[in-house]
């Protein structure tokens, strides 16, 4: 590959990756979201796809950072101030799975419900 | 009086002995991929709680040692299981919180636990265990993309 088509081809995937970086970003609008306030996860409850690799979005809408974390699903993530992440889970059995914030013990604590 | 005191002792220590916790080491699902330096470390100091390849001790089955040995390992591994590994490598920002938690461990050299370094005096990690340790968690938490 010539220098000239290696500059082309790099300002073509640099285009191209701002282009898809709203549409990634919508497309996480769309997920099943979680959003930590007043020290509890709201919805409480989460009732997902059983049998069906998912994201979470986990929303922190309050001043102090936030660790959401489970044990049963072996997730633990910091969620900053005001700050989102998106959780990447595998495809669960039927059941209920537990989550909590770690860093607030009193604070109340969802589950995620795979159907 | 002191009889009866030496004699309370004995029936709690022998009553304490009907509270049992069963010794399991459940099947690895999926090891955490390391240099064999790095292995050997954690193995040497880690692996008793935080994986599912515990040598459980003679002191397991003595209570009330045995309520503090089953409760280290019970959330030790649900802390940090480097036995299924996996499960965190399938969420990139668990995996790179499961090492920044092991590099402030090491910071720290709050692990393994006093207690533990006391009945297990060779669990405590040598110098040169130790930074192949630090090493490796520094290289990985830089080499790893967090998927905020």
């Amino acid at each position: 590959m010539s220098p000239k088509t290696r500059g082309m081809v790099s300002v073509f995937a640099i285009l191209a990756a701002l282009a898809l970086g709203p549409i990634v970003r919508a497309e996480d609008e769309t997920l099943p979201v979680v959003r930590f306030h007043d020290g509890r996860f709201e919805p409480d409850e989460l009732v997902v796809k059983a049998k069906t690799p998912f994201r979470l979005r986990v929303v922190n809408a309050t001043q102090d950072a936030i660790e959401f974390e489970s044990f049963e699903l072996n997730r633990e993530r910091v969620v900053l101030p005001g700050a989102e992440i998106v959780v990447y889970l595998p495809a669960l059995d039927p059941g209920s799975y537990k989550f909590f914030d770690d860093f607030h013990h009193g604070a109340g604590e969802g589950t995620i419900t795979a159907r | 009086m002191r009889r009866k005191v030496l004699v309370g002792l004995a029936c709690v220590f022998a009553g304490a002995q009907a509270i049992r916790f069963e010794h399991t080491n459940p099947p690895i699902t999926g090891e955490l991929a390391a240099p064999p330096a790095v292995q050997r470390a954690l193995r040497h100091a880690c692996y008793d709680c935080h994986s599912n390849e515990t040598s459980w001790p003679w002191s397991a089955n003595l209570a009330p040692i045995s309520w503090l040995v089953h409760y280290d390992v019970t959330e030790g591994r649900r802390r940090l299981n480097f036995s299924s590994w996996d499960a965190y490598a399938s969420d990139p920002g668990t995996q790179i919180q499961k090492l920044k938690n092991l590099q402030k461990a090491m910071a720290e050299d709050d692990m393994p636990p006093w207690y533990y370094r006391l009945l297990h005096p060779d669990s405590k990690l040598s110098e040169s265990q130790h930074k192949v340790i630090v090493r490796w968690v520094a290289e990985q938490i830089t080499g790893t993309q967090p998927s905020q």
